[in-house]
């Protein structure tokens, strides 16, 4: 009866209030999922993808760089114990998808018994043409997009080089992961031919025989095999890019956990709302008998209620907006990790499962204030109005003093370092900003409310003037609405200042470190996705065009250094001697290269350098195929295009230690006067027909950079947006409340002869109060927990330094949008106050 | 017609009746049932004059009185209040009369709870964008409540809640005061205080006093006794 009394029968005659509460809460928890789901599905292809793919191989032998095929030979002495599989791979173009796909070149027939699953109703033309020629086997799901089927012929782009491949056979994929819908797999010859590596080999697969000692195979091979090379288990690799990907995605998942904060925010709004309406009820039930823990027991059911219906609707949206998302998130991870990052979002119950969970959870810790609520209502024989007081000396005191300590422990948590290489500490103080606006908006509207009354300051109109007065007397509800859009507020601002503050530095960071007048790459897919290398012979006609003094390969690799990823780069020294390239904080970039070219030295990056605390003048020991490189720093550069560190050394070492597969991108610097567009035009005429390269100018090139910058934001702006919408709800859902608690009052108004128009204003300018309220602190809020994203949660995170720019010129409309918005969602509670009919209020209340 | 209703909103002809009800019809719906309020019910007041309306629950007093304050319309015959038709009268004009020449008095108080006492009694005042501090100045001393002026009516007994209202019906200067059983959440004594000093500021003022009430001592102190049943007349 006590739930039917204080649950159902208020959700039956006001669903809308129910329904308002369930979609704030499903929009913060589909913010998390869609960003969960996008970035494990972006990275799984790196991760989860690297084990599915190797199938039945229990140890992958790999070297930076590749491996001779002769080293196969090596291994002979173990096939009694293990089958051994050459495996080429690289990502490729793949020009009828207009994306990246993931090559793989293998043994076939050895295959069946590495990867059977790829046996599975698989139709195959014939396997000559697998053998023989250029056959690609692809699955169902790739044929299907593509409507290709056996006998048809693709186009790739490997390393620039155009290639035809025939469909020779299509495997059923429908049980197997999404990885295997980006591969297509070729005889590892035709491989080798197609991508330009004949000879070479990027790993070899170990498929146990079976009674195989695994212990005594590992140890085996890798006596049979130079020093530098590794043999491994395939979760190495996956170790690998989770390690360069951990500060993204955690990143990622904590800017999206504070979209739950502000649908928390809500749900405790409108849940204590919800108890204040029911008061009456609530204190009759306690009249009669009912104790506090029976009527607690409804408030915490309905919150429950409320989180599951919420989280299992955030769940759905959640799935489909990470298709959105992936887009965003995939070329992040793509620009982190070379390779093809996956473009299907598949449902994941376990994801599932912790959407609802954190639904529920937050839900439940929402309702501690209603809980409050219920536990200070007395029994009917003690109910009176609630006392519209104001805040007393000492609450005022109390909660200034409460603000103080947590600015002290905001300072405190932004000057510790990183926990583990991810900022902890530092988004903890961030969090801690966004509940102080919690705190703080009692006070605020307090002052408003004085203002408001006060002699000095007396607000305009009687509208006005009524519109404070109410906000004083629901101060704690109004408190929380003005709290919830002011979480929204600082997070906008926050992200505002991130943004601004990162695109500058980007910006400035182009100005200075881009000087190349074109610009040389793969031809890349449309979604941006990082696809190859460059193949030798286009810097070979490059060079025989314009000469090899103003061309500059940049070749990469990734390596490890202290046990940790980096890449490890060469590039023409004696080149950019001349032209100067990336910037170096203070000095001459061109005189820093000539330099690092005299004393055959190293540069490296800004991010490098903060994880290994690294400084000019130290050497760095690196471990690489042929032997250890050990070089001096002759200086540290800005760069924000690699945050796991970059070790730049003079072209001529580093294909010393790595055979020549093709620079990543070129840079040519032309002489004074040139045309850099007559030059490009030259260049691609020149690769015509055998190349499919991208040669940008340098206002394309930064426009390029810029852009990219734009995407990976993309998600970010999404995630504020989410949080305004749900702050929004929370203003309606609250005016609707008040006006509900106040009809009496302004039916009262009406009758003393108020006008609809009057109530509307008034009601408005309460909506327009917390605007205001909203508006001011969230974005004094909005700046700190900027100034901590800029300057302490980017450097422990990615290693990289940003100028702090204030994001002056959004502030001031963002606010006032704010408060526009929040004016809107007045209008409707408004206009439901103003078609009250006074005398049926009246014979209603007595 | 809304004759008689100048610009200033008061009523600036000298009539003879300030409030006149003629074969005034009013039902309304509570649920699925249909409630006949107001069965043709005929009366006038003239300026000055105090009449009480008497009658069991549901008889239409209450009805009667939304009608006179112009906060509900009939639904046949005709309610002129200083000469404004309120049943045809334009929303805006209604408004305009609530805010000059009606006060208002209800069972339950109704003031809003998150205004002082002082703030209460001058709302009708700033609703129509006026001050007169002096004015309410005066009204707080009459009813009593200069030491009471900054507190809140859920920290004030019913007695004085109801003499807040009081002050805010006349703040004013109304030319017509509806009381709906002002005394009926009072105990007699408080409410034997506040109908004395209802009836004798609206003495002073000149107002006239339609008031609907159960008890018979405050019945007395009219002018006038009507009696209704059943949304009529009985005596």
């Amino acid at each position: 009866m006590i739930f039917r009394a204080l649950f159902l029968r208020p959700l039956l005659r006001q669903p809308w209030r129910f329904a308002v509460t369930v979609l704030g809460v499903a929009a913060g928890v589909a913010a998390v999922v869609s960003t969960v789901a996008a970035s494990r599905a972006a990275v799984a292809s790196f991760a989860e993808g690297v084990e599915e793919v190797a199938g039945a191989a229990r140890f992958e032998v790999t070297r930076p760089g590749g491996l001779p095929e002769s080293l196969l030979a090596n291994l002979r002495p173990i096939t009694d114990h293990a089958i051994v599989v050459p495996v080429v791979e690289e990502s490729v173009l793949l020009i009828e998808l207009g994306d990246g796909v993931r090559l793989l070149g293998v043994d076939f027939l050895l295959d069946a018994e590495v990867r059977p699953v790829l046996d599975r109703g698989t139709a195959r033309s014939s396997l000559d043409s697998v053998l023989l020629g250029f056959g690609a086997v692809i699955s169902r799901a790739l044929a299907n997009q593509l409507q290709v089927t056996l006998g048809d012929t693709l186009t790739v782009s490997a390393n620039g080089r155009p290639g035809a491949i025939e469909v020779a056979g299509i495997f059923d994929g429908g049980e197997l992961s999404a990885v295997w819908e980006r591969v297509i797999l070729m005889d590892v010859a035709a491989a080798q031919e197609l991508l330009g590596r004949v000879g070479r080999l990027d790993r070899i697969e170990l498929v146990p025989r079976s009674g195989a000692d695994l212990d005594l195979l590992q140890a085996r091979a890798a006596e049979l095999l130079p020093s530098d090379v590794s043999v491994a288990e395939p979760s190495e690799r996956r170790r690998f890019a989770e390690q360069m990907l951990a500060s993204l995605r955690f990143n990622l998942v904590a800017l999206s956990a504070i979209s739950v904060l502000v649908g928390g925010v809500l749900v405790a709004t409108t849940l204590a709302t919800s108890v204040v309406q029911r008061r009456f009820v609530v204190s009759l039930l306690r009249s009669m008998g009912a104790s506090r823990a029976r009527v607690a027991s409804v408030v915490l059911a309905e919150a429950t209620a409320i989180g599951l219906v919420g989280g299992a609707l955030g769940v759905i949206v959640g799935f489909l907006g990470a298709r959105v998302a992936l887009a965003s998130v995939r070329f992040t991870v793509a620009s982190v990790v070379r390779g093809i990052p996956a473009s299907e979002i598949r449902f994941e119950p376990g994801l599932a499962l912790l959407g609802v969970a954190l639904a529920v959870a937050t839900a439940l810790a929402a309702s501690v204030l209603p809980l409050l609520e219920v536990a200070s209502t007395p029994p009917l024989q003690g109910l009176r109005a609630a006392v519209p007081r104001r805040l007393d000396r000492s609450a005022r005191w109390r909660t200034i003093g409460l603000l103080l300590a947590t600015a002290v422990a905001v300072v405190l948590l932004s000057l510790l370092p990183a926990w583990g290489d991810l900022p902890v500490a530092a988004l903890l103080a961030a969090l801690l900003v966004m509940g102080a606006l919690l705190a703080g908006s009692g006070l605020l509207l307090d002052l408003l409310s004085r203002i408001g009354h006060g002699p000095v300051l007396r607000l305009p109109s009687v509208a006005m003037r009524l519109a404070a007065a109410a906000l004083s007397a629901s101060r704690r509800r109004a408190a929380w609405a003005a709290g919830a859009v002011a979480v929204a507020v600082a997070l906008a601002v926050a992200i505002a200042t991130m943004v601004t503050s990162f695109r500058t530095t980007v910006e400035h960071w182009t100005e200075a470190g881009m000087r190349a007048d074109v610009w040389v790459r793969p031809m890349a897919a449309s979604t941006g996705v990082w696809v190859g290398h460059l193949d030798p012979e286009v810097v070979a006609v490059a060079e025989a065009i314009f000469g090899p003094e103003v061309v500059d390969p940049f070749y990469s690799v990734n390596v490890e250094y202290e046990g940790r990823p980096v890449a490890f780069a060469g590039a023409a020294f004696d080149v950019v001697q001349h032209f100067g390239s990336v910037p170096f904080p203070g000095r001459d970039s061109a005189a820093v290269f000539a330099e690092a070219y005299q004393r055959r030295g190293a540069v490296v990056n800004e991010p490098f350098a903060n994880r290994f605390g690294i400084r000019e003048g130290d050497r760095v020991r690196i471990e690489l195929p042929g032997g250890t490189l050990e070089r001096e720093v002759v200086g540290v550069f800005t760069d924000y295009s690699r945050s796991h560190g970059l070790v730049v050394v003079d072209r001529t070492d580093f294909l010393v230690h790595f055979p020549d597969r093709g620079p990543e991108d070129m840079a040519l610097f032309l002489p004074p006067g040139s045309d850099p567009e007559a030059a490009r035009e030259r260049l691609l005429e020149a690769m015509r027909g055998r190349f499919l390269v991208e040669a940008l100018v340098n206002r394309e090139l930064r426009s390029a950079v810029l852009r990219a910058f734009e995407r990976t934001f993309a998600i970010t702006t999404a995630m504020y947006l989410v949080a305004a919408v749900v702050s929004v709800v929370a203003i309606v859902t609250v005016l609707f409340t008040l006006v509900g608690e106040r009809r009496g009052e302004l039916a009262t108004v009406r009758a003393l002869g108020g006008s609809r128009s009057l109530v509307m204003r008034m009601v408005v300018a309460e909506a327009g109060l917390l605007g205001v309220a909203a508006a001011g602190q969230g974005t004094v809020a909005g700046l700190v927990v900027g100034v901590i994203l800029v300057k302490v949660v980017n450097l422990q995170s990615f290693g990289w330094s940003l100028e702090l720019v204030l994001p002056w010129s959004t502030l001031v409309p963002l606010a006032g949008w704010v408060v526009f918005a929040c004016l809107l969602a007045g209008l409707a509670p408004a206009l439901a106050a103003s078609r009250l009919q006074p005398a049926e209020v009246l014979r209603e209340e007595g | 017609m809304t004759e008689g209703f100048g610009a200033s909103g008061g009523c600036d002809q000298v009539m003879d009746r300030v409030v006149l009800l003629e074969e005034v019809s009013r039902t309304y719906r509570r649920g699925d049932e249909e409630v006949h309020a107001l069965a043709g019910l005929s009366l006038g007041l003239g300026p000055g004059e105090m009449v009480a309306l008497v009658g069991p629950s549901g008889c239409g007093k209450s009805t009667a009185l939304n009608l006179v304050a112009a906060v509900d319309r009939p639904d046949s015959g005709t309610v002129r209040v200083c000469g404004v038709d309120v049943g045809s009268a334009p929303e805006a004009h209604l408004e305009k009369l609530r805010r000059r020449s009606i006060g208002m008095v209800f069972q339950a108080f109704h003031l809003v709870p998150h205004l002082t006492v002082e703030e209460n009694i001058s709302l009708p005042l700033a609703l129509d964008r006026r001050r007169d501090s002096v004015r309410v100045e005066e009204l707080l001393r009459r009813v009593g409540l200069e030491h009471r002026r900054r507190h809140y009516p859920s920290e004030l007994s019913g007695g004085e809640q109801q003499r807040t209202a009081v002050a805010r019906a006349l703040v004013h200067r109304p030319q017509v005061v509806v009381a709906d059983e002002p005394t009926g959440n009072l105990d007699s004594k408080t409410g034997a205080a506040v109908i004395e000093l209802l009836a004798e500021l609206r003495r002073e003022e000149g107002a006239a006093l339609v008031l609907a009430t159960h008890d018979g001592a405050v019945a007395s102190l009219a002018d006038r006794v009507l009696e209704l049943a059943d949304g009529r007349m009985v005596g």
